[in-house]
């Protein structure tokens, strides 16, 4: 009986953990190069948005996921040109988005389904069925994506001149590197990733758009990518177990819900977050170069 | 040729403030404007109801503007120190909740607003610690923060504090622990924003007279040599996250005890209000004076989209879409050095040329 129920929620954690992965693989990426985006959340919000009413015009799930990674790859352009050619402030910049991205989402709630809260269902991404599990494609998606993004990270000649842009641009500049394009393509790619992830939200997960879709969860794959590391490897392991502490707030939720209860469960993912980041994080592989600008001479 | 004719390349830092200040909210309302325009409303009366629809009500603006006067000054003293404070949410809700509780019991408002800020500060505090001690994002922490705050306090009040005859309300404070209205002439003013211009007036102290704002300064300017004078930077940054917090909670304690009387269960009251001080703070360019003109311009902004949802049913939430875009373009110092470079130059060029010919 306990068994049965600690292990129905390993398997519902796999649910929540493809967008913290995709954030954080992504984000991990960026970071690596030197640039810091805290605007995930922003683009969960924004491509949860608009798969979701791509898809509840057109019903073709295969744009509205291309629609999400879109979204996500205009909010990276956004950033890197920001950041790396004129820049900008990147924590600032990343919490203008932000603010941006929720303003413009409640504003389209309204124009387009005329509601305040969140969008009428729409259809969502069939599940595959192994086993006895019904499991999303883009959960082995969202882990092949990591594993991939692992190997060219740090098994290809181009992961190694990336992560040099991160650590040492100047050294990164004399090997003949392009730094503010690289920072730059890094940056979209992440942002990217972040689209993938916020189409998941809304039109595999939830089935429906709602405000507080992303609800913090762009800066729990922050967290993420300070636990794993900087790893992807390790990233996949820390977003099952972000995942877990919200598929633990939502099983309790169901299970002992009266009213007032689901808002003390609802804590459980961001005091867990908080207290997994204090007892594992170190400081040491923080890229050096995180965050500066670089200024060619 | 004379040097007046041609212009000099180098500008001002008051130039500078003046252009990036307009430029920042000429590209604000600008993208407000085609967002309008998008969704099929006529941008100008938009416009010009956000910016004006606000001030019909000039008690209310002010006293709007007093709890993000508060919040900018949580974002502005750790940004001196080199942090970035994005608790200021959730400091605020801390601070109106302990203000809350410390006047039910005690029935002392002045004792309700400290206790608020102290709370804010303690959050302040394990941030901070966090940061400097164990190597966590402060952002992390903090949006982590301000999420597991929000839903307790929700929890708190729907389950604990509720007013039996108004469940959605919290219990309300004591009559003898209220900030009522100033009244001044025909003038009427709510007493917490007088109030707050003290708090702005000793955080001002505070950074520029003392040296633990000087310690403060100087470890965000430059660590290095902070270190050399023998300043702890990591302590300087630690005392300004607290600083910051007890603002932020001072802001949340106001807001209960000399405005709204109660919480709501969804803190509407509140809700947001940390992240329009990081727009206040980078707007008043971080200086407590510049915090309080920042303050009143964002609460028109707040009001004047309140007034235009009325008005022409456009969502109020308009007025985020704008202040981050206004965020946004602060965040882009150097943009703005090379357009005016830019700019300055080809004058330079053009009055050369003249005289050539």
């Amino acid at each position: 009986m306990e068994l049965n129920i600690i292990a129905n929620l390993l398997i519902i954690s796999l649910v929540p953990m493809v967008p913290l992965l995709l954030g954080s693989v992504g984000e991990i990426v960026a970071e690596k190069a030197g640039v810091v985006n805290i605007g995930i959340e922003g683009i969960f919000l924004l491509s949860a948005l608009t798969s979701a009413v791509i898809d509840f015009f057109t019903g073709n799930l295969i744009l509205a996921i291309l629609t999400g990674i879109v979204t996500g790859t205009g909010l990276g352009i956004l950033h890197g040109i920001i950041s790396v050619y004129l820049r900008g402030d990147q924590i600032v910049a990343g919490v203008g988005v932000n603010m941006l991205a929720y303003g413009l989402c409640v504003i389209s709630l309204v124009t387009i389904w005329e509601t305040f809260g969140s969008s009428p269902p729409v259809k969502t991404v069939p599940k595959l069925k192994i086993f006895d599990l019904r499991v999303s494609p883009l959960v082995i998606v969202s882990i092949a994506i990591a594993l991939v993004t692992w190997y060219f990270l740090f098994k290809t000649n181009t992961g190694l001149r990336l992560r040099a842009c991160g650590e040492d641009p100047r050294a990164a500049e004399t090997m003949g590197v392009n730094v503010m394009r690289t920072r730059f393509l890094a940056t979209v790619y992440g942002a990217m990733l972040a689209g993938l992830g916020g189409a998941y939200l809304s039109i595999d997960w939830v089935g429906q758009f709602t405000r507080e879709i992303a609800a913090g969860r762009g800066f729990i794959a922050l967290a993420n990518v300070a636990f794993s590391g900087w790893n992807p490897l390790i990233a996949i392991a820390g977003a099952f177990i972000f995942g877990f502490f919200e598929a633990l707030s939502i099983y309790l939720s169901i299970r002992y819900g009266q009213f007032a209860l689901v808002y003390l469960f609802k804590t459980i993912p961001y005091l867990g977050t908080i207290a997994v980041t204090i007892i594992f994080v170190g400081r040491a592989k923080t890229p050096a170069a995180l965050g500066k600008p670089y200024i060619k001479e | 040729m004379s040097s007046k004719k041609l212009g000099k390349l180098e500008f001002t830092e008051y130039e500078f403030f003046i252009i990036e200040t307009t430029g920042s909210v000429a590209a604000g309302l600008i993208v407000s404007g085609i967002i309008l325009a998008i969704l099929g409303y006529n941008p100008l009366r938009g416009l010009s109801l956000l910016l004006f629809g606000g001030i019909r009500n000039p008690d209310y603006l002010l006293s709007r503007a007093t709890f993000i006067m508060m919040t900018g000054l949580a974002f502005a003293i750790p940004m001196y120190a080199g942090l970035f404070n994005i608790n200021g949410e959730g400091e605020m809700y801390i601070g109106g909740l302990t203000a809350l509780l410390v006047a039910i019991y005690t029935g002392n408002g002045f004792l309700a607003i400290l206790m608020g800020g102290f709370a804010g500060a303690v959050l302040g505090l394990i941030i901070s610690v966090l940061r400097v001690y164990r190597g966590v994002n402060e952002v992390v922490t903090a949006i982590m923060l301000n999420m597991a705050i929000y839903y307790m306090i929700i929890y708190l009040i729907t389950a604990k504090l509720y007013d039996p005859v108004a469940p959605h309300e919290s219990l309300k404070v004591p009559a003898s622990a209220r900030f009522g209205l100033l009244k001044l002439g025909v003038f009427r003013i709510h007493i917490i924003f007088p109030l707050a211009l003290i708090f702005i007036a000793f955080s001002y102290y505070i950074l520029y007279f003392t040296k633990l704002g000087y310690e403060i300064r100087v470890s965000g300017l430059s660590p290095a040599s902070a270190k050399y004078a023998g300043i702890d930077p990591n302590k300087a940054m630690i005392n300004s996250m607290i600083l910051g917090g007890f603002f932020a909670g001072v802001g949340g304690a106001l807001n209960v005890i000399g405005f709204m009387y109660y919480m709501d269960s969804m803190l509407t009251s509140m809700h947001g209000m940390g992240f329009d001080g990081i727009g206040v703070a980078l707007m008043g360019r971080n200086n407590p004076i510049g915090i309080v003109l920042a303050s009143i311009f964002f609460s028109m902004l707040i009001l004047g989209s309140q007034r235009m949802q009325l008005l022409m049913r456009v969502p109020k939430e308009l007025a985020d879409a704008l202040s981050g875009v206004i965020i946004i373009a602060f965040s882009l110092p150097y943009a703005y050095r090379m357009l005016i470079s830019y700019l300055r130059t080809r004058r330079m060029i053009k009055v050369g040329a003249e005289h050539h010919s």
